[in-house]
């Protein structure tokens, strides 16, 4: 491989060399591509995040392979410099939110297709299987929108996370009480409500114990069925208890449910703090209307980071092109992952697997670099990213504005 | 001088013999471990459908709950291994028998129930199952079970790259299944059971014990169901209740069955042989795009069959057989 690399450098040069006009051409002929392979459900419940997830990618390898003035790694260039300006393709598989066949895609485009790197899933259980056959066959594998603590604590080599998971999500929750606190508005007690599933678990975990650590008092803790057909019962428990800040885990249609019980049985706490999910989704907000105004969310992007960094709204607006939509949470999420991993991979110098994941290993993006409102990207020994801080976003009539913290804040908290 | 039905009987091992040989000898020239996979998949959708037909395509005890007793034989080994170290062959015959015992529990009151109540049962309390599962914090609730895997093993049952002990395990499986039913067929309790589908009250009037027959075909279903479940375990080395004990499993395990021809010897492994590798190519190869015509394909496909073939494919080489002289 090494010689193949030094011929095409040396052929590269001679090129260049003999004649600057012959070089696109050259660079053309040899017309390397670099693949990647992409595991998102494609079909059943969870069909739609796996095709805006194609979006999203499409976006970062037309950023990746053609030329755009934007301020992001290998925006400038076309294709990868350190490959001679090899493109940056993905292939897709469909892994239908089930571990088994996530594991089996994963090892048919590492056997088939000969993807150097996998990124997905979505789903953490699915990212569990997966990453485990990518790291049997020594291929890096980037979590993009995964978020289980659990998969970076499986002593990996090739596992990576650029993103936060719940626990950092947990703890930005709880820095916002504390800087409450500092303002002399101290949150004395709150409601867990959270689906009983792993992401559900996970979240009230992690609620439950730095609520405790911080001596704020935990009134419910409310477990409910997911895609639950009623949650009268649950409501009725959350107004009794009277919390001074709701915090739901709840996917779209739960989410939609609470909040409509609510209403019904009057019932308004005075927050509703949310772990994202189906709080991040405008088809909530649009089932709900004004019962919306003041909810609150965690997030790893707002859109109103354009107001700071002109790329995100640039990327947006390449991305809307393509998909109709703006870009969301998990979007700009699988967006910068792209980005991550092309850097990774021209870095890496040779396009091979375990060149990737050194290169991985060793990345050091500053956060300005992305369209996330991140410090910086640097993996530690586990592969996660540590310096990747969520935001606060509160609703404002029809959108959400991002309030927490205050780097990033473009407005200040309402909070009565 | 053997008669045509003995004729028959032997001219059916022979058969199973060199389809055995055929699949052993198959992985030898496929070496793509997807491939591969498929084929341990097939393997192990025709054992626990054939499982699946003793109870409810022999007995006629239409079950759809069949991912409880999945999902008892994946946990219990799987519990048994990363809890306590014991080795996933005890823990399989042990969930195994866990099974078996819970089918009995459940046939208790269950088996007063005549057909689709019946049915209806068994999809209750496999959702029942699942929601126990989903809140049992020592089985690692929601999050699942993560099988530790540090290198090749016949004693753990656990290998890095290779499917081909998988598949052989699989293959095992379907092929002692294969035969169960095989010996059941022409037992006293293969005609009971026959007769309990057939018609109930005729054969209660004729003596059989119809409850006990019910109970017996559930034991033997679940603890191969059972067995199946802790090879999937092992296979994917990581399970949460959502992967192995959801709806969507009891009807794998049918449909099979179903599409090759249910309460019949080779029904199962036909129908597991037609729908796996359908299901797995037309993802593969079609799902990626996100249209869903991996989805539409294989739906038209079983619409075709049940359609054309309501008795199952196999009804298109089993030809009907002359009256006795």
């Amino acid at each position: 491989m090494k010689t193949k690399i030094t011929r095409r450098e040396a052929g590269a040069l001679v090129g260049g060399a003999v004649a600057g006009a012959f070089a696109p051409g050259l660079a053309q002929a040899q017309g390397k591509q670099i693949v990647i392979g992409g595991l998102y459900p494609l079909s059943g419940a969870n069909a739609q995040i796996g095709v805006d997830a194609k979006h999203a990618y499409d976006t970062a390898l037309d950023v990746i392979n053609n030329k755009h003035d934007l301020d992001l790694p290998l925006a400038k260039t076309e294709g990868l410099p350190n490959l001679s300006g090899a493109k940056l393709a993905m292939t897709f598989a469909d892994h239908q939110s089930d571990p088994q066949k996530g594991r089996a895609e994963a090892e048919r485009l590492i056997t088939q297709d000969k993807v150097v790197a996998l990124i997905g899933t979505y789903q953490s259980a699915v990212a569990n299987t997966a990453s485990v056959a990518a790291e049997r066959y020594s291929i890096p594998f980037l979590g993009a929108d995964t978020s289980s603590p659990s998969l970076h604590r499986r002593g990996l080599k090739f596992f990576f996370r650029a993103a936060p998971h719940d626990e950092m999500f947990t703890q930005t929750m709880f820095d916002f009480f504390d800087d409450l606190k500092k303002k002399g508005k101290p949150v004395q007690s709150i409601a867990l409500f959270y689906e009983d599933t792993i992401f559900g678990a996970d979240s009230a975990n992690v609620q439950r114990k730095l609520a405790g650590e911080k001596g704020i008092k935990v009134v419910a803790d409310i477990k409910y069925r997911s895609n639950s057909p009623s949650l009268t019962a649950e409501v009725q428990q959350l107004k009794a208890a009277n919390a001074q800040v709701l915090m739901p885990s709840s996917y779209t249609t739960d989410a939609i449910l609470l909040m409509k019980t609510m209403a019904e049985l009057g019932y308004k706490p005075p927050a509703i703090l949310a772990q994202d999910a189906g709080f991040s989704e405008q088809t909530l907000f649009n089932a709900i209307g004004a019962q919306g105004e003041g909810v609150m969310t965690r997030s790893t992007f707002s859109l109103d980071l354009a107001q700071k960094k002109p790329s995100v709204g640039k990327v947006n607006e390449l991305f809307k092109a393509r998909s109709g939509k703006d870009l969301n949470d998990l979007t700009a999420r699988q967006f910068t992952a792209a980005m991550i991993m092309a850097d990774a991979i021209n870095r890496s110098k040779t396009g091979e697997p375990q060149a990737i994941r050194d290169a991985l290993a060793a990345t050091d993006l500053p956060g300005d670099q992305t369209i996330m409102p991140w410090r910086r990207v640097k993996f530690d020994e586990n592969g996660q990213n540590n310096d990747c801080t969520p935001v606060l976003l509160q609703r404002r009539g029809d959108k959400y504005v991002t309030v927490f913290p205050a780097e990033y804040a473009v407005a200040d908290v309402v909070w009565s | 001088m053997a008669s045509a039905f003995e004729l028959r009987r032997r001219n059916q091992l022979i058969i199973a013999a060199a389809v055995v040989a055929v699949m052993i000898a198959l992985p030898l020239g496929i070496k793509d471990v997807y491939i591969q996979n498929i084929l341990v998949l097939t393997v192990m959708y025709a054992a626990l459908s054939q499982s699946w037909n003793i109870l409810s395509g022999y007995c006629g005890q239409i079950s759809l709950g069949h991912a409880l007793y999945f999902g008892i034989g994946a946990y219990a080994s799987t519990l048994l291994f990363v809890k306590f170290g014991i080795i996933p062959w005890f823990g399989m015959a042990a969930g195994g028998i866990f099974a078996a015992a819970i089918a009995l529990i459940v046939g208790w009151p269950c088996f007063r129930l005549g057909g689709h109540y019946f049915t209806i049962a068994t999809i209750v309390l496999a959702e029942i199952g699942l929601i126990l599962f989903l809140n049992w914090s020592y089985a690692g609730e929601a999050s699942g079970l993560q099988i530790p895997v540090s290198g090749d093993s016949w004693t753990t049952f656990t290998f890095l790259r290779s499917k081909l002990p998988y598949y052989y395990f699989a293959l095992g499986l379907a092929a002692v299944v294969w035969l169960v039913t095989y010996f059941i067929e022409d037992s006293k309790w293969g005609y009971y059971w026959r007769a309990v589908r057939e018609n109930t009250l005729a054969a209660q009037s004729l003596g059989v014990q119809v409850f006990r027959s019910k109970m017996a075909a559930a034991a033997v279903s679940a603890f191969f169901t059972a067995i199946g479940g802790s090879f999937y375990a092992q296979f994917v080395s990581y399970i949460d209740p959502d992967s192995v004990m959801v709806f969507q499993f009891s009807l794998l395990m049918a449909l099979p069955a179903v599409i090759g021809g249910i309460g019949t010897l080779w029904g199962p492994a036909v129908g597991a042989a037609i729908l796996i590798p359908l299901t797995e190519l037309t993802r593969s190869y079609m799902g990626g795009g996100g249209k869903g015509f991996d989805l539409i394909f294989y739906g038209a496909v079983i619409m075709i069959i049940a359609l054309a073939r309501p008795e199952g494919l196999l009804s298109l080489v089993t030809r009907t057989r002359p009256a006795p002289p």
